[in-house]
């Protein structure tokens, strides 16, 4: 956790582009949270129905961690969606980015539970050399 | 029913695989929610799943509970749910991300 699954209508986001934009995910998530990079999950799917495309042609929806501020979340949107559009040539209007928040103590990940927003310092101490159980 | 997503990389987890996790998950349903698991695979395609920006092994298995459960109740039961995955899927708990939601709130 995060996790941002991408789905988009078949044949617009290329292969290549999919490394590039899960770089660039995973590059804006941790300079905006803190967050450690692996961690970061970006999963990418074409025309799922677990998650409608509606109108758009890419959406890509982020669970992560409850606590991040509302300016965080916005900027997290604002230049992902960017990255989607750059890496892909689709139209800003045509791409949505959204996120939900999950609580940390609902995530268990490389064997512990993921810290609650304060909670970071230990956590991170341990993690932020690739340390996992 | 007890909604499960499982979200596997493609071709990592073989259909025989598949079909013991989905009879160990829905039997760990029954046995802590008391319900049958209604799961829904998710395969993401070769290529398309990344961790760290880099090739992803990982899979995320997610339950939603039938009622809102405390720190303490929750915990164990994402420990065995991980383990459920890890071992059946012969991987390590670093590729296992585990979800117990609680219901939504009306």
């Amino acid at each position: 956790m995060p996790l941002y699954m991408c789905n988009a209508a078949r044949g617009v986001i290329q292969d290549a582009a999919k490394a590039k934009i899960a770089a660039d995910i995973t590059r804006i998530h941790c300079a905006v949270t803190g967050a450690p990079e692996q961690f970061v999950h970006a999963f990418f799917a074409e025309e799922s129905p677990a998650q409608p495309l509606n109108d758009k042609s890419a959406v890509l929806f982020g669970s992560i961690r409850a606590g991040r501020t509302d300016a965080d979340k916005a900027e997290i949107k604002s230049k992902m969606r960017a990255s989607i559009h750059s890496h892909t040539g689709i139209a800003l209007d045509k791409i949505d980015v959204l996120t939900a928040d999950v609580p940390a103590s609902w995530v268990l990940e490389g064997g512990e539970i993921m810290p609650e927003p304060g909670e970071e310092a230990a956590w991170l101490a341990r993690h932020s050399s690739g340390e996992r159980k | 029913m007890i909604a499960c997503n499982c979200v596997v990389q493609a071709n990592q987890i073989s259909t025989e695989t598949e079909a013991s996790l989905r009879v160990q998950l829905s039997e760990f349903a029954e046995r802590r929610f008391h319900a049958p698991a209604a799961i829904n695979w998710i395969a993401i395609p070769e290529g398309s799943g990344f961790t760290a920006g880099k090739p992803s092994t990982s899979s995320v298995v997610s339950m939603q509970a039938p009622e809102p459960l405390s720190r303490t109740e929750r915990e164990p039961l994402l420990r065995e749910l991980c383990e459920i995955w890890a071992r059946e899927t012969n991987s390590s708990l670093n590729e296992v991300v585990g979800v117990i939601s609680d219901p939504p709130t009306q």
